[in-house]
């Protein structure tokens, strides 16, 4: 075997082997789980689709899911939304502090993810301090943040807004700015010039953004149980619930299931575009 | 005169780019920009482009002042020395770009599509993304976006830099026919000498943000204005020395006396120190003397260039290979006529620190 091949063994050999056992083995037995059933905290290895069919059936697990799905669209979207502008400014105005603004955004990383959505409990509960200032000054406190789905959205949307503006600022900075000058003298206006150059060359990163914040607002348990109301819970924390509290393995298992396949889907779909129309070079020469 | 600079100036953090240029350019030339690098000469093509404003100074273009116009409504094209294609974009989509952003009705672009692949060779490429084609091929479709809009004039910013040299050379040709065909101004930017002679009617050589000259092509090579323009473009051998005080020959040291063409320019710098510049070409190369002993031969082709070594001074010469069966160790005499003798004022120390 020549140098060349061992070193390809060994550098897509080892992670595979990583992703075997650390990723595919526990999903796989996790699919098993899904298909057994628990009697008080006890595993009945007997096959059936029982689970899957309780998740159909049972209206409370169909409303979380269609929360979370709606949930976590509305934060990336939103996460997009604030990003682009954020990131856009940095690459534009940023000048030599464009490392140190990037850098900047890794800063809420440093704390725990609970100490940030306890810390933003403080912000928006009702003695919290946008509320306790809005009563002392005697006005109506702004309930829609208290305990509520909106709180909850703006907790996710403070969490996983960091990588979205990460991942939208390195996409641009890794974009040929020069193409706009192009674009401006072949006689677009600045305007066209972003929607006909910019946007569409950097719609793959945006997408990559998206995809990292959907995917772990679908199975957020942190924030709805900190910031959400009675009507605020989500689906991943209804899936915790079955491995804590309750005891159902075998349903929660099902429900990663679940998880798993829409995540998948949702990945799809958003992949689903031209990779050469957004000038992605990685598929190299054809 | 069709496009006029009115004293540009552009200042960038307390220096002047480009400092207070002014040129006439009429509908049908083909100028060059030829300078060094940093020379200014890039930050003049854009200011014309309208991608930097001047600090100072006015751009007309057919009349009209468009100094304060961005450049999607200054109706130029530009191409780019590294192409700037739209890698998102087909050949055909990058081709149409102009035409759909100047709201060209469908039919017409089909119409200027089929016309610009023909006129450019891409024809059968077009449904492929930059990445799949070839350096030429994609130079070919940066030119062809450039021109496809039939824009008021083209500029180029050394287009043909990233290209080998064969590839250089046919796009040369290329390029000056579009532009005798189209009949708009082309101005091109480079660095490379032998592309601005090739191809242009007038050149401007730029240095430090100044313009040295603006001639005729023919006049920049065979009588350079300054002695930068003399050792910038061909290939030169430099003398320094006195010049007699008749004016009829300066003195250059080593016993090396070179006759000097009489007139007012050599009058001027009697008794005085001063620099001369000879051609390399210009140099003759004899046999069977002893003046001058061959170091080396370089081969470029069609001719050669022979270092000579005399008495411890380097001349070169250039001679077409089919002159003269010379061999290295040789010993040749080298002449070349007074006419040859380019003279300038010595080099001051801030020039030379420049």
């Amino acid at each position: 075997m020549t140098r060349k091949r061992l070193a390809g063994l060994a550098f897509l050999g080892i992670p595979t082997v990583y992703l075997l056992a650390f990723f595919v083995l526990p999903l796989l037995s996790m699919a098993v789980l899904s298909l057994w059933r628990t009697e008080n905290y006890h595993i009945i290895r007997e096959a059936s689709l029982g689970n899957f069919a309780t998740l159909l059936t049972e209206p409370a697990y169909r409303t979380f899911l269609m929360r979370s799905v709606v949930m976590a669209l509305s934060v990336s979207a939103l996460c997009i939304a604030i990003s682009w502008p954020v990131a856009y400014a940095i690459m534009l105005y940023g000048g030599r502090y464009k490392l140190m603004f990037s850098l900047a955004l890794a800063v809420p990383f440093l704390t725990g993810e609970v100490l940030r959505v306890i810390a933003l409990q403080g912000l928006l509960g009702p003695m919290g301090i946008i509320n306790a200032t809005l009563i002392r000054m005697g006005a109506a406190p702004l309930r829609f943040l208290m305990y509520s789905n909106v709180a909850s959205a703006v907790g996710l949307v403070y969490l996983y807004l960091p990588i979205s503006i990460t991942v939208i600022y390195l996409s641009l900075s890794n974009s040929d700015a020069r193409l706009v000058d192009a674009a401006k003298i072949f006689g677009a206006s600045p305007v066209q010039a972003f929607f006909q150059v910019t946007w569409p060359l950097n719609l793959f990163g945006t997408m990559i953004a998206a995809v990292l914040c959907f995917i772990p607002c679908l199975s957020t348990t942190l924030v709805p149980r900190f910031l959400g109301g009675p009507d605020g819970t989500l689906y991943g924390m209804a899936l915790s619930q079955q491995f804590g509290e309750s005891g159902t393995w075998a349903l929660g298992a099902a429900m990663g299931v679940v998880l798993f396949a829409v995540s998948i889907a949702a990945t799809a779909l958003a992949f689903r575009l031209d990779l050469r129309r957004t000038g992605y070079s990685g598929l190299g020469r054809s | 005169m069709y496009i006029k600079l009115e004293a540009i100036s552009k200042a960038y953090g307390g220096l002047w780019a480009v400092d207070r240029i002014s040129m006439d350019i009429g509908r049908d030339e083909f100028i060059s920009l030829l300078g060094p690098s940093g020379s200014g000469k890039t930050t003049l093509l854009r200011t014309i482009a309208g991608l930097e404003r001047p600090t100072r100074g006015r751009v007309l273009i057919d009349g009209a002042d468009v100094t304060a116009l961005p450049p999607h409504r200054r109706g130029v094209a530009m191409v780019f020395q590294e192409f700037l294609l739209f890698p998102h974009r087909t050949v055909a989509e990058n081709l149409c770009f102009p035409l759909q952003m100047m709201k060209m009705p469908r039919a017409e672009i089909a119409e200027r599509l089929k016309w610009i692949a023909g006129l450019m060779a891409l024809t059968g490429l077009e449904d492929r993304y930059p990445s799949q084609l070839s350096g030429g091929q994609q130079q070919r479709v940066a030119l062809g976006r450039g021109l496809v809009g039939r824009p008021k004039a083209l500029l180029l910013d050394e287009p043909l830099a990233n290209l080998d040299r064969e590839l250089r050379q046919e796009m040369e040709v290329e390029i000056r026919r579009h532009q005798r065909e189209l009949g708009i101004p082309f101005i091109y930017v480079t660095h490379n000498q032998e592309e601005a002679m090739s191809m242009s009617d007038r050149i401007a050589v730029i240095r430090g943000g100044r313009v040295e000259d603006f001639a005729g092509r023919a006049a920049i090579y065979d009588r350079p204005r300054t002695a930068f323009i003399a050792q910038f473009i061909g290939r030169s051998n430099r003398f320094e020395g006195t010049v007699s005080p008749d004016g009829s020959a300066m003195d250059a040291g080593g016993g090396l006396r070179l006759a000097l063409v009489p007139g007012a320019r050599t009058a001027s710098f009697a008794g005085s120190r001063a620099q001369a510049y000879i051609k390399t070409e210009k140099m003759s190369v004899q046999p069977n003397t002893v003046t001058c002993r061959i170091r080396d031969i370089i081969l470029r082709g069609a001719y050669c260039d022979y270092l000579l070594d005399a008495g411890g001074r380097e001349i070169f010469a250039s001679r077409p290979r089919s002159e003269a069966d010379l061999a290295r160790g040789d010993r040749v005499t080298v002449s070349w006529p007074a006419e040859a003798v380019d003279i300038f004022e010595p080099d001051t120390p801030r020039e030379l620190a420049a």
